[in-house]
């Protein structure tokens, strides 16, 4: 990537944070917080993100940040009142940014047809929106100057005064054989030069000393020329003369103070020279440099805006940049990757090592066997905080809603409020990268099918504003994540007639409430009558159900009728361990992903029944489930194990379908690193992944849908291979 | 043991022997990271015969293709001396199991003779031409067509 592309991709990067930033502080002035503070670091926002389109010539881009900005600057110096209405606008006219931030970095054509009406709704906004208008985009690269970094380099040029040079031959200099005439010359050279004779030292002929030096010239030279050049001319003469460089105006300080000196006085001047020659040769000093910095920076804003706040503004942003630059470091994903992948192999190693060590036959009480203990300690907080790297809080995901919840609600026309919660909590990125489908669609659901209309709201006594909620926390070590409505809840009566009319269920089957509510997971069951626009996308709660089940979460639902709908998901904290059941079959270690794991049985012979074939069933609790041999399916044994000389694993696998798997024995329960079987080879029917045990052998998890599909037959297995391949 | 042949500047190849069985066949040594002792395997569901299944190989999940029985013949024993040859087949990594590793050889492209027409069609898959050392006959192996076909077994 050249330099300019990555520069680029950076402010894109940045854009997006600017994009989050100006999103949530907008939200948060809707919330009633309109202080300045907030209100400023929305403008910042914009302003940051229309100075650096206009770096890149982003001229859309900068048009349309530049009228936000003008209407956001109505509302920081108090002339627009940041009502609901207009606080509307202002998201609508975010989200439009974001679309152009995108449509510029992907070069996608963006709607320009809605770019300008909001632009106009903007301008209506502003006091004379006209005028801002011409300011235009000119008005845009005037402005730039006040970016922080910009400023650094653009100040010395334009806001620098001409240079004085302020020289004063000491006699050592003529002693040299030095001529101040033609150091004068050279200065001419460099520009259009005026030069002073300050005479004033000389005394009366009487008293002259021909050796003596007396003179000294004032040079004003042109401020576009460098500083060094000046000091170039000075080179051979360095310490034989008193020499000030500096721009008009800082060098008056010093000016004064000479003049205020007794200025006759060589030798004292000589002394102070002696004593301290860095302050008079070095220029110009540090502390009076910021001045025409802050001026450059101030001049254009005051011209443009009256409003001197811009200028706090800019140095806030200065003040804050060095900050989050400090605090976070953007790392290389398969950098990270890579030291997850070393600590797992670390983890497997040294519970390899201390199996070895109990092997050979130390005591529990021997300090290598405590020396262990330790380390096992330490691995396991080893790979705590790298795994805690990969987590990110789910702020990223939840972040994308509120438009979501906008537009839907526009096109339903139902006003709808999104209240999140626990957005800090922290997750693995690729947990947080899938959420974002199953969410969308969740949330479009809820405010398409779950609340109600609002006059159906009026009518049942409750605020026509309907509320989503989306929440997120920590709940025994995995991630519960739920999305709510306040509506009408389940229609279970639709719900049952629905799945019935489809051929889901039997017309006469007893369920329950949860049971029906459950239906909605169903393949091929979607509640609404006609396909709406919205949620209607070919796409059910299944296939959130199935991308769920893909990160090894669980969804459910709880409706209350009247009351509203709840999802509640619950998901790993990452995709790179896995709770396990280690169990045995026909001499293989197996292991069964836990979340799949309903309850685990002793089959009795009375239970399990043949149903022709090598199939079986197996009674638990009154209700029959297919008994599925795992060493069968997997082809590692020709004949079945007697049920009653192996353990059942009661499952519950996609579509909420149970079955038993027969196992030969549990070995225990174990956390495993989960290692990828298609990286060297591919994949293998029934076999999810491959994780490594701590004697260092291979063990392979299962994939439990499949090798319930495998049990069905394998035109089922095919079906389900396509499926996920499309899923 | 080293044959080398100093005329031939280029087309220097450097090849290492193995044995399976009686005879001796060898791979180009750019393909072998390295070559471990045979440790048992986790046996593979739905695998092809000559797939003795996985180890762990320093973190890594590596198959094992028993090259006998992907030669086409008898399924090999595996005994104390077997070794597991770990090569590199595109991007991904496998292990062969073969009986021992006997040399590595050095030579030019021209000590390599064609595969002779043969109606094997084993020969025509795996084997690329053949060397004579010392009155041996050394069969060099190509690797590409070893894992077996995604297509064909997937179907």
């Amino acid at each position: 990537m050249d330099p300019l592309a990555a520069i680029r991709e950076t402010f894109f990067q940045e854009c997006e944070e600017q994009l989050a930033e100006l999103e949530s502080g907008l939200l948060a002035m809707e919330g009633g917080d309109t202080d300045s503070e907030t209100i400023n670091a929305v403008f910042r926002a914009v302003h940051s993100i229309k100075g650096g389109a206009g770096a890149f010539s982003l001229e859309p881009l900068v048009r349309f940040a530049h009228v936000f900005e003008t209407a956001l600057d109505e509302m920081r110096s108090g002339r627009l009142a940041p009502s609901a209405d207009v606080l509307k606008t202002l998201l609508r006219a975010a989200d439009v940014l974001a679309d152009q931030v995108r449509a510029a970095h992907d070069g996608a054509p963006e709607d320009e047809a809605r770019s300008a009406a909001l632009a106009e709704e903007l301008k209506a906004l502003g006091p004379e929106g006209a005028s801002a208008e011409v300011a235009g985009t000119e008005e845009a690269w005037g402005d730039f100057a006040f970016q922080p970094l910009t400023a650094v380099e653009a100040a010395p040029d334009a806001a620098g005064g001409a240079w004085r040079v302020r020289f004063k031959p000491r006699a050592d200099l003529y002693a040299k054989a030095n001529e101040a005439a033609l150091l004068l010359r050279e200065l001419r050279r460099l520009g259009d030069a005026v030069v002073e004779l300050d005479a004033s030292a000389l005394p009366p002929l009487a008293d002259l000393d021909p050796e003596a030096a007396y003179l000294a010239w004032t040079v004003t030279l042109p401020g576009e020329l460098d500083e060094t050049a000046i000091r170039e001319v000075f080179e051979f003469v360095d310490g034989d003369c008193e020499l000030e460089i500096g721009r008009d105006g800082d060098t008056a300080a010093a000016d004064d103070a000479d003049d205020a000196a007794p200025a006759f006085d060589i030798s004292a001047l000589l002394a102070k020279v002696q004593a301290a020659p860095e302050t008079l040769v070095v220029e110009p000093a540090p502390a009076p440099r910021p001045a025409p910095l802050a001026k450059a920076a101030t001049t254009p804003v005051d011209a443009a805006q009256p409003n001197p706040a811009a200028a706090n503004d800019a140095q806030a942003a200065a003040q804050r940049k060095p900050d989050t630059a400090g605090a976070t470091i953007r790392v290389d994903l398969e950098r990270v990757d890579r030291l997850i992948d070393l600590v797992g192999e670390l983890v497997i190693n040294q519970a390899m090592l201390s199996q070895r060590v109990m092997e050979a036959g130390f005591a529990r009480a021997s300090g290598v066997a405590m020396g262990l203990d330790e380390l096992e300690q330490l691995t396991r907080e080893i790979q705590d905080s790298v795994m805690a790297i990969r987590a990110q809080p789910v702020k990223s995901v939840f972040q994308r809603m509120p438009r979501l919840v906008r537009e839907v609600a526009a096109m339903t026309g139902k006003p709808v409020r999104l209240v999140t919660e626990g957005e800090g909590t922290e997750v693995d990125k690729t947990v947080i990268e899938r959420l974002a489908d199953p969410l969308t669609h969740m949330i479009r659901n809820a405010i398409d099918h779950g609340l109600e209309s609002p006059e159906t709201r009026a009518a049942a006594g409750k605020p026509a504003e309907g509320v989503v909620r989306l929440t997120a926390a920590h709940r025994s070590g995995r991630i519960v994540i739920e999305v709510g409505d306040d509506g009408g809840g389940i229609n279970r009566e639709r719900v049952k007639s629905i799945a019935v009319e489809r051929g889901l269920i039997a017309a006469d089957a007893p369920l329950s409430d949860e049971e029906i509510d459950n239906l909605i997971f169903m393949p091929g069951f979607s509640t609404a009558s006609e396909v709406s626009d919205i949620s209607g996308r070919g796409v059910g709660m299944d296939v959130v159900r199935r991308s769920i089940q893909a990160l090894g979460g669980r969804i459910t639902i709880t409706s209350r009728p009247g009351k509203g709908s709840t999802f509640t998901m619950s998901l790993p904290l990452t995709l790179a361990v896995l709770d396990g059941m280690v169990v045995s079959v026909q001499g293989q270690t197996l292991v069964a992903p836990i979340t799949a794991i309903v309850e685990t049985l002793l089959p009795k012979a009375s239970d399990v029944h043949s149903l022709g074939g090598h199939a079986r069933v197996i009674a638990i609790r009154d209700s029959y489930v297919p008994l599925i041999d795992v060493g069968m399916a997997l082809g590692y044994r020709a004949e079945p194990l007697a049920a009653t000389q192996g353990v059942a694993l009661l499952i519950e696998g996609e579509g909420g379908a149970r079955a038993a798997l027969l196992v030969d024995a549990i070995q225990g329960q174990r956390q495993v690193v989960i290692k990828s079987l298609e990286a060297n080879y591919r994949q293998v029917p029934g076999v999810a992944a491959a994780t490594i045990l701590g004697d260092g052998r291979v063990a392979l998890i299962l994939d439990i849908d499949t090798i319930v599909a495998v049990s069905r037959g394998a035109d089922s297995l095919r079906a389900e291979k396509r499926l996920a391949a499309t899923g | 043991m080293t044959q080398t042949n100093p005329t031939a500047a280029g087309g220097l190849r450097e090849l290492i022997s193995f044995r399976i069985g009686a005879q001796e066949f060898c791979v180009d040594i750019m393909a072998v990271r390295e070559i471990r002792g045979w440790t048992a395997a986790t046996a593979l569901p739905q695998s092809p015969s000559f797939v003795r299944g996985v180890i762990n190989l320093r973190g890594a999940v590596l198959p094992i293709v028993d090259l006998a029985a992907r030669l086409g013949f008898e399924g090999g024993e595996t005994t104390d001396r077997s070794v597991i040859i770990v090569a590199q087949i595109g991007d991904q990594v496998v292990g062969l199991l073969v009986d021992a590793v006997s040399d590595i050889l050095t030579v030019t492209d021209d000590v390599i003779q064609p595969t002779p027409e043969v109606a094997s069609d084993t020969a025509k898959t795996f084997v690329r031409g053949l060397l004579a050392i010392d009155g041996r006959m050394i069969s060099l192996i190509g690797l590409e067509r070893v894992l077996p076909d995604l297509e064909l077994v997937a179907a």
